[in-house]
């Protein structure tokens, strides 16, 4: 077809999902949609796969498809025009119960010829603790209510009845309600301007242009994979809930123009909420592909073509109603990202042409603390604290990762302002800063992390509660890359202030050591932030490149005069030798030369 | 003529060899870490580990036996085996 008309409407469809987007985030009221960007709009075609893939969690874009197929077989000959469809069920297409999707058709002249979904996570959905992530869930049933399918407008008119009982099912209705309606608001958005697209250039054109962008996407991505090495590489996560260790193995196979993705190895599903269904995998494995390998080629059902995903049912990767999922999205699908990350970039810098885009494992383990309770002004709040989505940047061939700068999953991601939280909630921030020692050492570093304490300020209950789903804390999941260490744990600590007539209470404590109090590491269930106790949470950092005695001592020196790594990491893992503050540099020499040789005298590996 | 295997792997004359001194580590297509030397580390004792690190996940550090390169590195718990990443010719 004419190439100027085809890009104009490849042009216009991205500005339609981009418009939804900021329509999205401006009717939401909720932090983790509008400050986290924890949301997701796409387009697809009228059979469901996938058209345009949009911003925000990228494990969402197959999802979300697998959601417009459902709603094709489900309501077959009941899909009308202005109709609008919710499913958040697992075991069908979302990925946990808490992040709703909503789907409307898009009809032109009376006929169904497109799909526009979207996606927030809901405030509350009803399961057994508040906010979605349900660590004390024993099954579906106990995660909020999930429906496989159901519409919720019907011809334009809201279904008063099927609103109403959504409503019934979940804690703080009028923040879910916000949720609901800023999604029915984007998806109006997107339907509108898809109209007027195919109004302006008719629909034989628009259909032949969409038709296009499918196979241009499906022809470039099989070219770049052709110019990539054949070969299989293999990665290896773990996750451990209250002493039990789950690990997801992953080999990725590169044959030709096709890639495969094989889960064989991973654990049995487990029975605490971390597993996921096999549509989160392969959102999962797709969430670092589309930015890493196809960062240049349009997200679409041709995109998804090359690739083949085997995930073993039973699995972590691939577990069976009724297993418990609510924790996926920052437990076994994280991993997947991780582990699809970590090959990905192993791949690429096995190739001459493409090893500059290669990368450690940025953030990989979200912290996911959802904070509830009655706030300063009396009302109900529940919500999440948004630094779970600042990240760390995984080192590159050619720089450090960026410090607390987000995440491969997610493009958009970013934290709210400190000010915004302490708003929302009866909480003082004490500190929150990068964190020393959190980026995976490399010749190239992996991004730092960050830490915060928070304590309860101004709380009518004496403080509030919240939950913590925290893996992560026993294993690093950020892997490094080509002799590059991993980046930090995660860290949540209560420290249980001492009793009121013993202490002498440092009220703006500026590290973890200062804060007064007994600390316990914690990190599974519902917690109290009461009284004067405090919660200290660190987040990973990514990972690192190369071997850490390559780096560049004067990065070596400034990363320690920034606060960025400690003496020991300076000394014990970069081999840089300081004399006051000044870099010496025959020392330096010295250390890494002997440092170099000790590692010969370890013997060959068994 | 040389070819790419990773930042620090070369594949020359059917072997796998050290990309900074060229040393000879295993043959082409094959596992080449049980050829590499070996240090582990316990992550528990890295700079910056947190307060609850598994004590006995470690880091496996893959060296070069002749110039001390550290080639690869892997967390592991005791008795998993070593990641496999095979370029093919």
């Amino acid at each position: 077809m004419d190439p100027v008309t085809f890009s104009i409407i490849r042009h216009r469809l991205f500005r339609v999902v981009e418009e939804a987007v900021i329509t999205l985030k401006h009717v939401s009221g909720s932090a983790i949609t509008n400050e986290g960007h924890d949301l997701m709009v796409s387009l697809y075609q009228a059979d469901g796969s996938l058209l345009m893939g949009g911003v925000g969690f990228l494990h969402h874009l197959t999802s979300a498809a697998e959601a417009c197929k459902a709603i094709v077989r489900k309501f077959e000959g009941r899909i009308n025009e202005g109709d609008l469809f919710l499913l958040n069920d697992p075991y069908t297409a979302a990925l946990h119960t808490s992040d709703i999707y909503l789907v409307s058709p898009i009809h032109h002249d009376g006929k169904l010829v497109a799909w526009s979904a979207c996606f927030v996570h809901v405030s509350d959905i009803g399961a057994m603790n508040p906010g979605g992530f349900a660590p004390d869930a024993q099954d579906i049933f106990t995660e909020g209510f999930s429906s496989p399918g159901i519409k919720l407008v019907e011809r334009g008119e809201l279904r008063q009845d099927v609103w109403d009982t959504i409503l019934n099912m979940v804690r703080g209705p009028e923040m879910v309600a916000l949720d609901l309606r800023s999604m029915i608001a984007c998806n109006n958005v997107a339907r509108v301007r898809m109209l007027a697209l195919i109004d302006k250039y008719g629909m034989q054109t628009f259909d032949q242009a969409c038709k296009a962008l499918i196979d241009q996407s499906e022809t470039r991505l099989r070219e770049r994979l052709g110019e990539l090495p054949d070969g299989r590489w293999q990665s290896r996560q773990y996750l451990e809930v209250k002493g039990e260790i789950y690990k997801v193995l992953l080999t990725m196979t590169k044959s030709g123009d096709t890639l495969t993705f094989d889960f064989t190895g991973s654990s049995p599903q487990s029975k605490y909420s971390v597993n996921c269904s096999k549509w989160a995998s392969l959102g999962g494995l797709f969430a670092p592909l589309f930015p890493l390998l196809c960062y240049d080629i349009v997200w679409n059902e041709g995109v998804i073509k090359p690739i083949t995903m085997i995930a073993p049912e039973g699995t972590i990767v691939n577990c069976t109603r009724p297993a418990p999922v609510s924790v996926a999205t920052v437990g076994a699908i994280q991993s997947v990202n991780n582990a699809a990350c970590s090959t990905i970039g192993k791949m690429l810098a096995a190739s001459e042409k493409y090893a500059e885009e290669a990368t450690a494992v940025w953030h990989a383990n979200h912290f996911a603390i959802f904070m509830f309770g009655n706030n300063q002004r009396g009302r109900l709040a529940i919500g999440i604290l948004t630094e779970t989505f600042a990240g760390a940047g995984g080192a590159r061939r050619f720089a450090d990762g960026v410090d607390i700068g987000g995440e491969i999953p997610n493009p958009i991601s970013r934290m709210a302002n400190v000010e915004t939280i302490e708003a929302q909630f009866p909480i003082r921030y004490l500190f929150r800063r990068r964190l020393t020692d959190s980026g995976g050492p490399g010749k190239y570093r992996g991004g730092t992390g960050g830490e915060m304490a928070i304590v309860a300020h101004d709380a009518p209950d004496g403080g509030i509660h919240y939950v913590v789903s925290g893996k992560g804390t026993r294993f690093p999941q950020s892997e490094g890359l080509c002799g590059g260490y991993p980046g930090g744990v995660n860290d949540y600590v209560w420290v249980h202030a001492p009793p009121k007539e013993m202490h002498n209470v440092d009220r703006f404590a500026q590290n973890l050591e200062t804060i007064p109090g007994d600390p316990e590491p914690i990190s599974w269930g519902v917690f109290p932030l009461m009284g004067d106790d405090a919660l200290y949470v660190r987040w990973n950092g990514g990972g690192g490149i190369g071997d850490p005695l390559d780096r560049a001592a004067d990065k070596v020196a400034a990363d320690l005069e920034a606060g960025l790594i400690s003496d020991q990491a300076a000394r014990g893992t970069y081999g840089v030798i300081r004399q006051g503050d000044v870099l010496d540099r025959p020392a330096t020499q010295a250390q890494r030369a002997a440092m170099r040789q000790a590692r010969l005298a370890t013997g060959a590996a068994k | 003529m040389s070819r790419r295997l990773s930042e620090t792997l070369i594949a020359d004359a059917g072997h796998i060899c050290c990309a900074t001194c060229s040393h000879r580590l295993a043959p082409a297509n094959g596992g080449w870490k049980r050829s590499a030397a070996l240090s582990t580390v316990a992550v528990a004792a890295l700079p910056g580990a947190g307060t609850n690190v598994h004590p006995e996940v470690v880091l496996r550090r893959f060296c070069c036996p002749k110039c001390g390169h550290l080639l690869d590195t892997e967390t592991a718990l005791p008795g998993d085996p070593f990641l496999e990443d095979i370029v093919r010719a």
